[in-house]
């Protein structure tokens, strides 16, 4: 059990950057989670950490220990792969054992640790079977076993849940975090689904084109997202974000409509940002504003209503018990508690 | 004709087409294998239906024809080149496969060209530094020579066997504790190790079959079995029973294990340009 | 270990062994063929004559010239048969099935044969009283009955192609149909919902994107071809006269039976010269895809 300290960690390939400049202060026990989109360099972070991949600069530090050239082997951490990197040659138990083998376990408490790591992950069963014989939720179950049958200082999960259906996803969502309380080892884990992120994480840490955008909360990146990036990645559907100024005090789309919900110091161009949840769906005339519908999605448990404001398009999230045709004109406002307003030009969000 | 009739027609003349050029194929070897088995007087006759004997496959392995003899170097050789072939072209393999290396696709160049040079030439310089240092007609000699038949393919076929083992597999091993030779050792090996059966095999029929390197080399101590095939002359001409026979000795082994790694047989010849 | 060294050092026994087996060789042909090099007087292997045994062959030497047609002759022949046939054998069997897969499982035959033993096949199968082929020509073609086969110079070669083909197309359409079952099969469905059929598919959708893999083929035949040996100096030697000596026979010949390995290294650089351009191609398309 230890922190993890990046310092100024950067990876180059020629001239193309994949993790640029980042540092990142992972604290004992945390459950630290790298959220971003395709290709933004968070496995390649984590493989810095598991020293699978040698940094171009920078220092990465695990305890009390600078591990930059200390090899995998040494480095004292666990990995669960997104293909999970069973051996295909060995049966389940084997998989599980080789961690403690190759460290030289004494033989006679290799098989109760293999046999308690299956419990936690319920595979007892399974231990006498190849990989190849076994479900994608299974297979990923022996990775994690493989993980945890040792307590190394830090764990490191790669996308782990990627590879499974979308039910299976949920009920190891909840294992994993089960587990995790239970084992109380730091853990880094990425991921680019958003839901993983925020049910999982202690923190979370979102990247973008090799940089960290914010590092927060759960609540802190969904509540009070430091860029329009972040604010456009986090949340389901995004964030609705609308050009505009600031003039006399108040936001003015840029076709003109005045929105007195919105106060701030006046601005010659800003982005207003309003997620679904924080527009309110009313009749006509009762709103800010009336809009004629785009398209009105039913998904069970609420209804969506892209609407057309202007030239632009925005969600809302209505009543479940809502319903409404395309080209209906309902009334929308917004709840001027959680309004975020971005400079479009930096992206930064701009405190009132 | 209706579209069905006209589809009738086109598969019976394809499968005409196949059962002609399977017959094409496979007359000549049955015509061999029948003639082994036939006696001296049968063989001079255009006989479909005669009495078998075994008398062939005797006389092979007797003076002055000794087959015994060419059928042990033949082992010999091909299977000590193997066996020195394949380890090192696995190590070099599992390099190429994994690491970068400087001048890496120079030396990989190099090699798949090794394997389109003329026999005829490499066997010039060999033959006249054999002559000063008393390696012709030695075993030794041959399994050299044949080395440089077979590595480009080993090194090849192999690389194309790691490359498909994926590489989260050595990495998970690398973080559960695992030196690189461990890795090599416990991960790896095993699970290249059809693969390298494949390639072993493929090499040994290589050897097996080389011909032009052991005609130039080898006179009586070494000669193996497919330059044996000149012995069976007579004044009158071809023994062709006795030729058949030995034939047969040379092709049926090569045949099994040809049929055993069929699958990467392709593969191997091309080098991995043909997937 | 670093990784760093351990590299270099795994692959350096492969490295060593191909250089001393396949590099100095060539090498030391290359100086050989500069040297008088007759191997009865061994003196003569360090006696430097420049480009003379180069031009020796170019102008004083009918026979090298015969060996060179003769040699691309029969690899215009070989190759272009061999590809036609095996393209024609692949299509027919590529669509699997019972009978195909067999057949398929049987192409592996004739290429783990040895061609010296191929060579001694087809001389056994041609011969002009009691060979199969040969009977079988002069049945239905009256004017092949007990005709001396390998005793014709156009004959001979012909029966040298056969042999080669026989060896090689087998492998070949092995190959192809591995570039065939690689092609997407919606490519070759879209097409057919488009409205193609038959020829217009195969010239449209399904040659255009075998023709990597039809390009390896002809490559790689090209270079076996060229080189050469075994079926040939089992089945005719060369003969008649000099009518089917290929160039590695010649060389074979000359280097080996009447000693002169100096001018036989030439000639044998010579032949390496065109395989420099066939390995280029072949590398091309070895590393495409990487
Ligand atoms: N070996 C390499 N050589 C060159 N570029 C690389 C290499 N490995 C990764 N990259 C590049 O670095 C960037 C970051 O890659 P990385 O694998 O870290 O992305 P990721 O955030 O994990 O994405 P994903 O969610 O798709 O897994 C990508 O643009 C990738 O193309
Ligand atoms: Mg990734």
């Amino acid at each position: 059990m230890a922190e993890v300290v990046l310092k100024n960690l950067t990876k180059r390939w020629g001239g193309f950057v994949g993790v640029d400049n980042q540092s990142l202060h992972i604290a004992d026990k945390e459950f630290l989670v790298l959220l971003g989109p395709s290709g933004c360099g968070k496995t390649t972070t984590m493989r810095m950490i598991a020293g699978l991949e040698e940094p171009s600069s920078g220092e990465i530090w695990i305890g009390e220990r600078m591990v930059n050239d200390d090899l995998p082997k040494d480095r004292d951490v666990a990995m669960v792969f997104q293909n999970y990197g069973l051996y295909p040659h060995m049966s389940v138990f084997d998989n599980i054992a080789y961690p403690l083998k190759v460290r030289g376990t004494p033989k006679a408490d290799i098989a109760p640790r293999v046999r308690a790591a299956a419990e936690k992950v319920e595979l007892t069963h399974l231990l006498d079977r190849r990989p190849k014989a076994l479900s994608g939720g299974q297979r990923q179950r022996v990775a994690l076993a493989r993980a945890i049958v040792r307590t190394p200082q830090v764990f490191l999960m790669d996308e782990p849940l990627s590879n499974l259906d979308a039910k299976l996803r949920v009920s190891m969502r909840a294992e994993l975090k089960h587990l995790s309380r239970e084992l109380q080892i730091t853990t880094i884990y990425v991921t680019h689904d958003q839901i993983e992120a925020m049910t999982l994480a202690d923190r979370v840490a979102v990247m973008n084109h090799g940089v960290i955008q914010q590092l927060g909360t759960p609540d802190e990146i969904y509540n009070d997202p430091a860029n329009l990036f972040v604010a456009g990645f986090i949340g389901s559907p995004a964030m609705n974000l609308i050009d505009g100024s600031i003039r006399e005090g108040h936001f003015v789309t840029t076709g003109g409509t005045r929105l007195t919900a919105v106060r701030a110091a006046d601005r010659a161009r800003v982005v207003l940002g309003v997620r679904a949840d924080d527009l309110r769906v009313s009749e006509p005339g009762e709103g800010d504003i009336d809009v004629p519908i785009y398209a009105f999605e039913n998904t069970g448990e609420a209804t969506l209503l892209t609407v057309q404001w202007g030239q632009q398009r925005v969600i809302a999230r209505g009543d479940r018990h809502l319903r409404k045709e395309q080209n209906d004109i309902v009334g929308l406002s917004l709840n001027p508690d959680h309004l975020y307003l971005f400079d479009p030009d930096t992206g930064r969000r701009l405190t009132a | 004709m209706t579209g069905k009739q006209k589809k009738a027609f086109w598969n019976a003349v394809q499968t005409g087409l196949i059962v002609m050029a399977t017959l094409i194929m496979l007359v000549p070897i049955a015509w061999i294998f029948m003639a082994a088995f036939k006696s001296h007087v049968d063989v001079y006759q255009l006989k479909l239906f005669f009495r078998p004997t075994l008398e062939n496959f005797a006389l092979v392995f007797r003076e002055p024809y000794n087959l015994g003899e060419k059928l042990w170097n033949s082992t010999l050789v091909a299977l000590a080149t193997v066996v020195i072939a394949i380890p090192i072209a696995t190590m070099a393999a599992y390099s190429f496969s994994r690491f970068r290396l400087r001048g890496e696709t120079v030396m990989l160049v190099t090699i798949l060209a090794t394997q389109f040079v003329p026999a005829v030439v490499i066997i010039l310089p060999f033959f006249v530094m054999f002559r000063d240092v008393g390696l012709l007609d030695t075993r030794l000699g041959l399994i050299l020579v044949n080395l440089a038949i077979v590595m480009p393919f080993a090194i090849w076929m192999i690389k194309g066997f790691i490359d498909g083992i994926p590489l989260d597999t050595e990495e998970a091993a690398m973080v559960d504790g695992s030196s690189r030779l461990q890795v090599i050792r416990n991960i790896v090996l095993p699970m290249a190790a059809p693969g390298l059966l494949t390639a072993g095999i493929f090499c040994f029929i290589l050897a097996w079959n080389e011909f032009l390197f052991a005609l130039i080399l080898t006179s009586k101590d070494a000669v193996t079995l497919p330059i044996g095939l000149a012995l069976f002359k007579a004044e009158e001409g071809d023994l062709w029973n006795l030729l058949s026979a030995a034939g047969i000795i040379i092709m049926l082994p090569m045949f099994i294990l040809a049929l055993m790694i069929r699958k990467f047989f392709v593969q191997g010849m091309t080098m991995g340009a043909v997937r | 270990m670093r990784d760093n060294t351990l590299k270099y050092l795994l692959v350096l026994p492969a490295v060593l062994l191909v250089f001393a087996t396949a590099i100095w060789p060539l090498v030391e042909s290359l100086r050989l063929s500069f040297t008088v090099g007759r191997l009865n007087r061994p003196p003569s292997l360090q006696q430097y004559i420049g480009f003379e045994n180069y031009t020796w062959a170019f102008l004083e030497e009918p026979a090298f010239w015969n060996s060179v047609w003769v040699t691309l002759a029969y690899t215009a022949v070989t190759v272009s048969l061999t590809t036609v046939l095996a393209l024609g054998l692949a299509l027919l069997l590529a669509p699997g099935g019972r009978l195909r897969s067999g057949v398929q499982t049987l192409l592996i035959l004739p290429f783990a044969m040895s061609p010296a033993l191929i060579g001694v096949s087809f001389r056994f199968m041609f011969n002009p009283e009691f060979g199969l082929f040969d009977a079988f020509f002069g049945f239905f073609m009256p004017v092949f009955a007990g005709v001396s086969w390998l005793a014709d110079p156009v004959l001979a070669f012909a029966v040298c192609v056969m042999a080669d083909i026989w060896g090689w197309i087998p492998f070949l359409t092995l190959v192809l149909i591995g570039g065939l079952s690689s092609i997407p099969r919606e490519t070759i469905e879209a097409a057919q919902v488009d409205g193609a059929g038959g020829w217009r598919l195969f010239r449209d959708v399904t040659l255009p994107q075998l023709a990597p893999v039809l390009a390896v083929v002809v490559i790689l035949k090209s270079i076996f071809s060229l080189k050469t040996f075994d079926q040939v100096f089992m089945l005719t030697n060369g003969g008649p006269g000099t009518a089917t000596q290929t160039l590695s026979h010649y060389i074979y010949f000359n280097g080996l039976k009447y000693g002169q390995i100096g001018y036989a290294a030439s000639v044998a650089w010579l032949m390496v010269i065109p395989m420099i351009f066939l390995t280029y191609a072949y590398a091309k398309f070895v590393f495409r895809k990487d």
